[in-house]
């Protein structure tokens, strides 16, 4: 009974609360609706998308957007581009981060700090500021419209290194030093006893780089001119492309793009529900001050 | 013999360093080169072919005295700030009126569908945003059932909206990320301190403004700090929702380094307007990070 009044007090009235509700209410309609809205359209024939309304329910239910935007548009190319560079850039992006990171926790490495401070530095250049320059050196290697050129930019990301040194620092560091006495090899300490005991680390920049290439719109439209290499944003990008839509000569009908949009976000959605836990903790981590 | 030491150490942990080999190549090359080569690059004149031309800061001036760069400064500076001020405000009431929720199950809902859209690329999100803000798009929809008989606008093609539609879907997107941190630092802050303030008989919104608030306020410099450096930086959501009637009002410094740079081969004079960017993000998250005290604190 105390508990129940104490807590009443720790809480807002009743007015506010219903206030507070119809806020949030609000708030997920807002959020809500929009993607209702395309998934509806998607789903709809090419007559009812196109034309005007809320058309956030079925007036005929169609799949001739899937239909067309895989038949006539062929998005299957750049499902797969995507599916290939942000699969294989993730693998290496938590091979390379996790081996970088590795080294930042050895206790007496000479030049350790130097080689934290080389990482922090990378972390200020802006990546998406050398743009100019990154065109070029992909055109002098040879990486223009190149899986290797959508995997290799973008590879490894200091914030990664430093998040896994970060979950490394919790390995008891005696585990490490006992296994050396016995003989055990730098890399097989690495796979044997570092990287087991850092799950969750890897889960972490796993989703949070999967997210973040898939998204990447920026070095796919800089270094590729090939349809054959694009990738879904990218193509998803050229199919809403403004100046189409005002001057009358759309690449796609309404429900086509919708579909497309809904096959660029279904994977998003998929590691969403997989793996809220670790992209909540990884967002909130990224942001707290070393 | 201190060097000796220290090459018997360095001798030690050679596989160790075996290991960071790949690393330090790629930034190398991928990031301190491209940086070099860019800021070098604008003192070139720009060529397709042969050799380069030192030229001095002539691109800087050429950048300086260009009226559409002085506008898309102006058009990233109004757009970037109204973009951070709509998505600090809504993710922090956001944040505040999340915490009030007592059933779990509504939490995760509201938690989950105001935090995806910032998953989601850029593409997806102006893509969808330019079909709802098309004349046959949902929101025409909406307006017409309040008033009957208006005619149908196209958003994206009125310059007067443009600014707002940028800021306002940046927001859409990106409230719920702020939300999450700031629902994160507001779950750390120790209830015994509610607690006494709700024995001494103070409101829950009295509580919020004097206990909540207050210990945001590291967060919310995190905030202003990731903010800042991301200001002038917005080059996705333009790249995919500009068109040229409402170019004037939103092209902004990186979509116009690209489209002088990869596009046009004008590279003196992008690869200069980068290195200005470079130099006005650093200069602008120095002086944030003064005015906010930010490496005080805490």
């Amino acid at each position: 009974m105390r508990k129940k009044n104490h807590q009443f007090k720790n809480a807002m009235s009743r007015s506010q609360r219903i206030i507070n509700y119809i806020f949030l209410i609000l708030v997920f309609i807002t959020m809500f609706l929009p993607l209702w809205n395309v998934f509806v359209m998607s789903t709809s024939t090419a007559l009812d998308a196109g034309s005007s309304g809320i058309k956030l329910w079925w007036k005929s239910f169609s799949m001739e957007g899937y239909e067309f935007i895989f038949k006539n548009m062929k998005i299957a190319t750049p499902l797969k581009n995507s599916i290939i560079v942000s699969v294989s850039g993730t693998m290496a992006q938590v091979l390379l981060a996790s081996l970088a990171g590795y080294v930042l926790v050895q206790n007496d490495i000479p030049f350790k700090n130097a080689i934290t401070s080389f990482i922090m530095l990378t972390m200020m250049i802006p990546g998406d500021l050398t743009l100019i320059s990154i065109y070029q050196l992909n055109k002098q290697l040879g990486f223009l419209n190149s899986y290797i050129g959508l995997i290799i930019n973008g590879l490894v990301s200091g914030f990664c290194i430093l998040l896994m040194r970060n979950y490394f620092l919790s390995v008891p560091y005696s585990l490490a030093e006992s296994a050396r006495i016995d003989g055990s090899s730098e890399f097989k300490i690495f796979y044997k006893i570092y990287l087991p005991l850092s799950g969750p680390g890897l889960a972490t920049i796993t989703f949070l780089e999967f997210v973040s290439k898939w998204n990447s719109v920026m070095i796919p439209a800089t270094i590729t001119t090939d349809s054959n290499y694009f990738t879904l944003p990218l193509v998803l990008r050229n199919l809403v492309a403004a100046d189409a839509a005002l001057s009358g000569a759309p690449l796609a009908r309404d429900n086509a793009i919708m579909a497309a949009i809904v096959i660029t976000t279904i994977p998003l959605l998929l590691i969403y529900v997989f793996a809220q836990r670790f992209l909540l903790s990884g967002m909130t981590l990224g942001a707290t001050k070393e | 013999m201190a060097m000796q030491q220290l090459w018997k150490r360095i001798y030690r942990y050679k596989m160790v360093y075996l290991m960071l080999l790949p690393v330090l190549a790629y930034f190398i090359v991928f990031s301190i080169y491209p940086l070099c080569l860019g800021i070098a690059n604008s003192f070139m004149k720009s060529k397709m072919i042969g050799d380069s031309e030192f030229i001095g800061i002539q691109n800087y001036t050429g950048v300086f005295n260009n009226p559409v760069y002085t506008q898309a400064f102006s058009n990233t500076l109004i757009v970037g700030v109204g973009t951070f001020a709509v998505q600090f405000l809504f993710g922090l009431i956001l944040a505040l009126s999340i915490n009030e929720i007592r059933n779990k199950f509504g939490k995760t809902i509201i938690q989950s569908v105001t935090y995806l859209p910032y998953m989601l690329s850029w593409s997806i999100v102006g893509g969808l945003w330019i079909k709802i803000l098309a004349p046959t798009g949902m929101l025409n929809g909406l307006l017409n059932l309040i008033i009957p008989m208006r005619s149908a606008v196209t958003f994206m093609a009125e310059p007067k909206y443009a600014r707002t539609i940028m800021i306002l879907t940046s927001a859409w997107k990106g409230a719920g990320y702020y939300a999450v941190l700031l629902l994160a630092a507001v779950v750390s802050i120790d209830q015994s301190i509610y607690e006494a303030a709700a024995i001494d008989g103070a409101s829950r919104l009295n509580q919020i403004r004097s206990i909540t608030i207050p210990n945001l306020v590291p967060t919310m410099k995190v905030i202003v700090v990731l903010g800042t450096t991301g200001l002038l930086r917005n080059f996705d959501q333009i790249y995919v929702m500009r068109n040229s009637v409402i170019d004037n009002k939103i092209r902004n410094l990186l979509y116009l380094i690209y489209n002088d740079g990869i596009q046009k081969f004008n590279t003196g004079t992008a690869t200069a307007a980068a290195t200005l960017v470079l130099i006005a993000t650093f200069v602008i998250s120095y002086i944030i990070r003064k005015v906010i005290k930010y490496d005080q604190s805490y």
